[in-house]
């Protein structure tokens, strides 16, 4: 790469986008007007702001106890800002019960009131007897504010009265009536000042902050992209000396330059206005405002900043590639809303109540960084310091991944020259048809990856309630294996490729290939119930969860262990590897996609376990069975792999309900853990580290056959430009 | 001594509408110094796709492209250098003055500034448009437009220049300024790759021609060369004579 090309095709953007007046509104005028303006708005609206009276018909007022009113004089005077009461006695009209009921309905149904509360004429009785609950009754509409507000109102009073009541009974028997309260405990909050002021910030900027980051590399992507193409200057730029990695990267340091100065923009201008808008509340009398939310401190600002870049890179590097899609500015709008609306819930996640950072949340992108920011600006800088390297990892990851997509989008002449094709059923269908080629294309196989979710998420949903004994579970699950997991795929490799074989990568292997697999299946064993016990300590599963769980355990552990193999070890490893291995990433290999084929593979296979535990564990696994599918050319060694895991997961979970069924010879591989349960030892769990990475080195080394050479060389079936 | 050479070039790719479709089937021809080989076909001929080939912005499906010695698939870079590539819309950047735009480009080339300024001058001063050096070129006239396109495209100061469709959407006194400038390149000793739709233009420009249709050139030659092996005097008659030929005998009208 020219770093003077990138330094000139960076520099030519930034004075570009510069020069656009609409983009400069949107990436610095606005955040600079927008935070004044909505201070100016709260300041308006906390100086006119008063809560609205709401109206309460009560009907048999005249039934209360009058000794002890509900309502006094005094009080209805007073709370007649809050609630306008219209009182009708019960005896008027000579109306019965469902007359009553008739007219308090069609009252609140049509407006005339927000809540009618009804007090019948036992209520005086009940009242006097002392055993007996009063018969009250309230007519309120759920689906209106105002008859909510009204029925919290009403709860409120009959709150107070109560209160008062029980404390005047306690007295008149001689009792005290501080015994319905037998202990306060004392709140010592030893927060100091600033950390509780930084509390509220720290959740809240870091979600403003990425918000505008990705906002803010919006527009930019779309010019350099869409718009380009739009006004034909991408063509010359391509025909020009500078090479796509060197036009992405000149590209990518312009998104990020807007991606970062939107945010950076907008956080000063939400400090600046803050701190002002909290000040004047302060003066005008709300201190606990000055108190919760003081000026946020500049190091916050630094920590968020450091943030803000690898995220910023992240951000602009999908924007990019997703923007290369479109044909004109308008159509990248479109493409760019579903990447901010994915965005959003990884930005969002950490808002979620008792979310902090810990190894599992640090390990989800955007999501890890933002609790790590915070973390920062809370001043847990040991908790931050613990994580960062996994948020780093993650981040970096994300970040290489995202800079290549885009690179990829810019090398390809499907994206980079794709033009709008009228779209007809009958013709796509016909081509897919004339056009079947040995393996699925990269499309097909996410097409296939989409519709086995799909189906397993209905699938699961309509058989979930079934499951009551071994014969229904095992039922269950061989459909849902072959029904939705291997049935679409089969579907989509008989219609969509012309050999089936080739298209589920069903190749001949060397008989030690297969014998290198099933011990990496036994090595493999140890390392991922750690890592799933890790994962399970890290994302807890829900009580419910865990009781459906343990069921299913049970049901398993009464079941014959031949029929427990069958259904867990050798279908799921033949119809999953089969479909994940075999044909999505068969069309995920094509045009030398092999990283691609990897991840993508295995994050359908983890998708594809229900429980999100178990999802991150298979993805793991995925990663592991994707590698062996690639070196060994077939899927013939992941099903030897995961029909040898999966048996063994089910053969030990069954020493772990009976210990002393281990046989002997393999106790040194055992030891029973604080909990009282079985586990691998430690001694073994080394060993099979060992022995795992030596299996990763026979297939990483081994000669390459025929079908890997093959997958590489394998025709752009899927590219498309005109002419 | 050939300085373009174009052999068996196919590009195909699959197409909702029309199946596999195959834009540019087998061509070749060469092109030499000095020398216009018009590009001659209707629209949807395949010219724009085998032009994109020769600017390395789109990599055959077979065949080879040799453009000053250099091979465009496994040393694009060299192509690169040795090619300028006006497309059929004048693709400049509104917010970007004349002389800003051919710097940029100059600078991709990785020229010194001091010869980028020198070429600018002397480019302007050629193409007489020294007034609209600092003009931002969404303030242009098309014609304006056309020659900073053409003047991005020289800064280099390429062996070859290709021109796709580059007269479309001209009024009669741009077209006509453009057709001049392009003899003039040809007599500066420039190789020059110009496609076009517009029959009038190839006879007026061009030393030699070559016919496409349906992805596949139909014939080459100058057009005395092409008159009398066809016994028509009249060009535009002879170019219906051939696509009407092709249209009724596909395999054997090919050259």
């Amino acid at each position: 790469m020219n770093l003077s090309r990138i330094r000139l095709i960076f520099t030519r953007e930034l004075r570009d986008q510069v020069r656009d007046r609409r983009t400069m509104f949107t990436i610095f005028v606005l955040p600079l007007l927008l935070y004044p303006f909505m201070g100016m708005l709260m300041l308006q609206v906390a100086q006119f702001h008063a809560e609205h009276p709401v109206r309460i018909t009560w009907i048999g007022e005249d039934n209360w106890p009058t000794d002890r009113p509900l309502v006094s004089k005094s009080d209805s005077e007073n709370s007649q800002e809050l609630i306008r009461w219209s009182f009708m006695s019960h005896d008027a009209g000579g109306r019965s019960e469902s007359d009553w009921h008739e007219f308090a309905t069609e009252a609140v149904k049509k407006g005339n009131s927000d809540l009618v509360f009804i007090s019948g004429p036992d209520v005086l009785r009940a009242f006097e007897d002392r055993a007996q609950k009063l018969p009250l009754k309230t007519y309120m509409n759920q689906a209106s504010d105002q008859s909510v507000i009204a029925t919290q109102r009403l709860n409120r009073l009959l709150d107070e009265w109560q209160r008062s009541w029980i404390r005047d009974q306690l007295v008149d028997s001689k009792l005290n009536p501080e015994i319905l309260k037998p202990m306060t405990a004392e709140v010592i909050d030893i927060a100091p000042q600033e950390t509780k002021q930084a509390l509220v910030w720290s959740k809240l900027l870091p979600l403003v902050m990425l918000i505008w980051a990705l906002t803010g590399a919006f527009y930019p992507a779309i010019d350099l992209c869409a718009g380009e193409k739009e006004r034909g200057t991408l063509e010359t730029l391509l025909s020009s000396p500078a090479s796509r990695r060197e036009i992405v990267w000149g590209k990518l340091l312009t998104v990020m330059t807007f991606s970062v100065a939107t945010a950076v923009l907008n956080l000063f201008s939400m400090q600046f206005t803050s701190s002002f808008v909290i000040d004047q509340f302060t003066r005008m009398g709300a201190t606990n405002v000055g108190a919760t939310m003081g000026p946020l401190p500049l190091s916050s600002l630094t920590w968020l900043i450091v943030i803000l870049l690898p995220m910023s890179t992240m951000f602009s590097a999908l924007a990019l590639a997703v923007a290369a899609l479109a044909r004109s500015s308008k159509e990248g709008q479109y493409y760019l809303m579903p990447l901010l609306m994915g965005g959003l819930p990884l930005v969002l996640l950490p808002m979620m109540p008792g979310m902090t950072l810990s190894v599992g949340s640090s390990a989800i992108p955007v999501t890890g960084a933002v609790l790590l920011a915070r973390a920062l600006i809370e001043g847990q800088y040991r908790e931050a310091l613990i994580h960062a390297p996994i948020v780093i990892g993650i981040t970096v990851i994300c970040c290489l991944l995202s800079v290549r997509w885009a690179v990829r989008q810019f090398e390809s002449e499907n994206v980079m020259f794709r033009e709008s094709e009228r779209f007809q059923w009958s013709l796509w269908l016909k081509r897919i048809w004339q056009d079947r080629t040995d393996s699925a294309t990269a499309n097909e196989a996410l097409l296939c990856g989409m519709v086995v979710l799909v189906a397993l998420f209905f699938g699961k949903m309509s058989m979930s309630s079934q499951v009551l004994s071994w014969t229904n579970f095992a039922q269950t699950t061989i459909a849902v294996q072959l029904g939705m997991i291997l049935g679409p795929c089969l579907i989509m490799a008989l219609f969509m490729t012309s050999s089936l074989r080739k298209a589920l990568r069903i190749e001949k292997v060397h008989p030690l290939d297969l014998v290198m697999a099933i011990v990496l299946g036994i090595s493999l064993h140890p390392a991922y119930l750690q890592l799933s016990s890790l994962v399970q300590h890290e994302f807890q599963i829900g009580a419910e969860t865990r009781e459906v769980l343990h069921q299913v355990d049970g049901i398993i552990a009464a079941a014959p262990l031949w029929s427990v193999l069958l259904v867990f070890a050798i279908i799921p490893a033949i119809c999953e590897e089969l479909t994940f291995r075999g044909f999505i990433f068969g069309g995920l290999m094509q045009q030398n996609g092999i990283l691609r084929a990897i991840l993508v593979s295995s994050l359908f296979f983890g998708f594809s376990h229900g429980v999100l535990q178990q999802s991150i564990s298979a993805s793991v696994m995925g990663l592991v069975l994707g590698f062996i599918a690639w070196r060994s050319g077939g899927v013939l060694c992941g099903i030897a792999t995961h029909m040898t895991h999966n048996g063994l997961s089910m053969i030990v979970s069954r020493f772990g309900k009976e210990s002393n069924d281990v046989p002997v010879n393999l106790s040194w591989m055992f030891e029973t853990t604080s909990e009282g349960e079985l586990s691998y030892s430690s001694l073994w769990l080394a060993s099979s580290i060992v022995i795992s990475i030596l299996c990763f080195a026979w297939f990483a080394f081994r000669p390459q056959t025929g079908s890997i050479r093959r997958h590489s060389t394998i025709g752009t079936k899927a590219n498309s430009f005109v002419a | 001594m050939d300085i373009v050479t174009v052999t068996n070039l196919t590009k195909s790719y699959p197409d909702l509408a029309r199946g596999h479709f195959v834009a540019v089937d087998c061509i070749s021809f060469r092109a030499q110094p000095g020398e216009i080989l018009g590009v001659l076909g209707p629209n949807g001929a395949g010219k724009t796709t085998a032009l994109r080939m020769l600017s390395t912005i789109l990599t055959p499906t077979s065949g080879s492209i040799t453009i000053n010695g250099a091979d465009a698939v496994t040393q694009a870079d060299e192509v690169r250098r040795s090619i300028g590539f006006v497309s059929n819309n004048t693709a400049l950047y509104d917010r970007m003055t004349a002389k800003e735009l051919v710097e940029y480009y100059g600078g991709l080339h990785g020229l010194p500034p001091t010869l980028i300024r020198e070429r600018i001058s002397k480019i302007f001063s050629k193409l007489r448009m020294e007034e609209i050096g600092d003009t931002p070129c969404g303030r242009m006239s098309t014609g304006m437009k056309q020659k900073v396109s053409i003047a991005r495209a020289l800064i280099h100061d390429p062996p070859v220049l290709i021109f796709d469709e580059a007269s479309v959407g001209l009024d009669v006194m741009v077209a006509r300024a453009l057709m001049e400038t392009i003899a003039s390149l040809r007599e500066a000793g420039k190789c020059i790759i110009f496609s076009t739709h517009i029959m009038r233009e190839v006879e007026r420009l061009c030393d030699r021609v070559a016919i496409m249709y349906h992805g596949r050139i139909l014939d080459t030659g100058t057009l005395p060369e092409l008159a009398e092996r066809y016994k028509q005097k009249d060009f535009e008659e002879l170019f219906f004579d051939l696509l009407t030929r092709h249209d009724q005998h596909p395999e054997t009208s090919v050259a």
